[in-house]
């Protein structure tokens, strides 16, 4: 166990190297003085454009990612170099995991309040909402990089991203069916939810966060604060336990 | 620990020990995973671990509630670098982002279909259980 952590360590270490060695680097267009400021421009000018419009389609995830991959093309860059001058953002995913256990702590007395039937319903819609996406792409032939993109397409991006590495997943099309499924969520949820009859709002918001994460607790803030609160636990909740479920189906 | 100190410099190292903690709390959840060859991803472990140490503490600490405030407005631009990479994807076949596309979106809307039915149903259920004790 000690030689394990000692590994670790030095891994991190090694990853901290990485990154400050590429700063050392004479300046290109894979500096990451040229590819940060890009990741920043794209995502403070998508996060405008975005509460200008207010439609979910143009949620900072697509358009700051339009954005990006424009300033890539412009600049003449791939995306190995990209990626190696996004160095320091890699650093900050483990940790951004860790710090959504702060809003849960948050709103764990709501948990309480609303008891089992929730949980119930959450355990359901977890394994559900995966499970309906990966059968319907089965029947129509899709491959197995297709198949393991699906599995994470309803927890929020971070969570979604650490199982992919561990189910050696392609990064990128994880984040994109997260991000797609989160928007198909929040565009289309609110109005199912009308044509379903269900007034409830607990209802619609812990819905809302257990199939469309982030974009859908967006979409939730703006029913009510309490289709928020309820998303955004669902959100939590849902990330948490498909992250201990998922492993465990996939390797039996 | 006083709950919000006022002179920078105490907000300054509130910032350091919350951003700490953090780290830490990713770290102890990597060597959890590790040493125990769990298939979890260990920052999901971490936050596992975090949220267990805080509902054994009673509250959230100033300076790790406002650390997490910023990393979590911050998400799309942590993860801006891993979602950038689907416009690189050459990999794919025409009926491979065809299945994809048809399972993300008639998926979702099964799903949220049959969760809300389903939190609907058990939420009137326990409402009328309760109804029915208080006759």
């Amino acid at each position: 166990m000690g030689s394990e952590i000692r590994n670790l360590w030095l891994q991190w270490l090694a990853q901290l190297e990485q990154v400050a060695s590429g700063f050392l680097q004479p300046l290109s267009a894979t500096h990451p003085l040229v590819i940060l400021p890009l990741n920043i421009m794209g995502f403070w000018l998508a996060l405008k454009i975005y509460r200008r419009t207010g439609t979910p389609i143009l949620h900072p995830v697509v358009g700051g990612s339009l954005l990006v991959f424009a300033g890539l093309l412009l600049l003449g860059v791939d995306f190995t170099g990209y990626q190696q001058g996004s160095g320091l953002l890699y650093l900050l995913l483990g940790p951004a995991v860790v710090a959504l256990a702060i809003p849960l702590k948050q709103n764990l007395v709501m948990v309480r309040r609303a008891g089992w039937p929730l949980m119930l319903g959450l355990l359901v819609g977890a394994v559900l909402a995966p499970l309906v996406a990966v059968v319907i792409a089965l029947l129509l032939g899709g491959s197995h990089t297709v198949l393991v993109a699906l599995a994470t397409k309803s927890v929020t991006t971070p969570v979604a991203l650490a199982l992919t590495e561990q189910m050696n997943g392609i990064h990128s099309l994880a984040a994109g069916v997260v991000a797609f499924t989160g928007i198909v969520g929040a565009v289309f949820g609110p109005s199912l939810m009308r044509l379903l009859g269900i007034h409830d709002e607990r209802v619609t918001g812990f819905t809302l966060g257990i199939n469309a994460h982030a974009i859908g607790t967006v979409r939730a803030l703006e029913i009510s604060a309490l289709c928020g609160a309820f998303s955004a636990l669902a959100m939590g909740l849902c990330g948490a336990l498909t992250a201990l479920l998922l492993p465990v189906l996939t390797s039996a | 620990m006083p709950p919000e100190s006022k002179s920078w410099p105490g907000k300054a190292l509130q910032w350091l020990l919350g951003a700490g903690l953090l780290l830490a709390f990713d770290f102890a959840g990597r060597a959890l995973a590790a040493s125990l060859s769990l298939s979890v991803p260990g920052p999901v472990l971490g936050m596992l671990l975090l949220l267990l140490a805080l509902m054994l503490y009673g509250r959230v600490p100033y300076g790790l509630g406002m650390v997490a405030e910023q990393i979590l407005r911050l998400l799309v631009l942590i993860f801006l670098p891993a979602t950038v990479g689907i416009y690189f994807l050459r990999d794919l076949s025409g009926g491979d982002w065809f299945a994809l596309i048809a399972a993300m979106v008639i998926g979702t809307l099964i799903s949220l279909t049959l969760t809300a039915l389903l939190l609907k149903h058990l939420i009137q259920r326990r409402a009328r259980r309760r109804g029915d004790h208080g006759q």
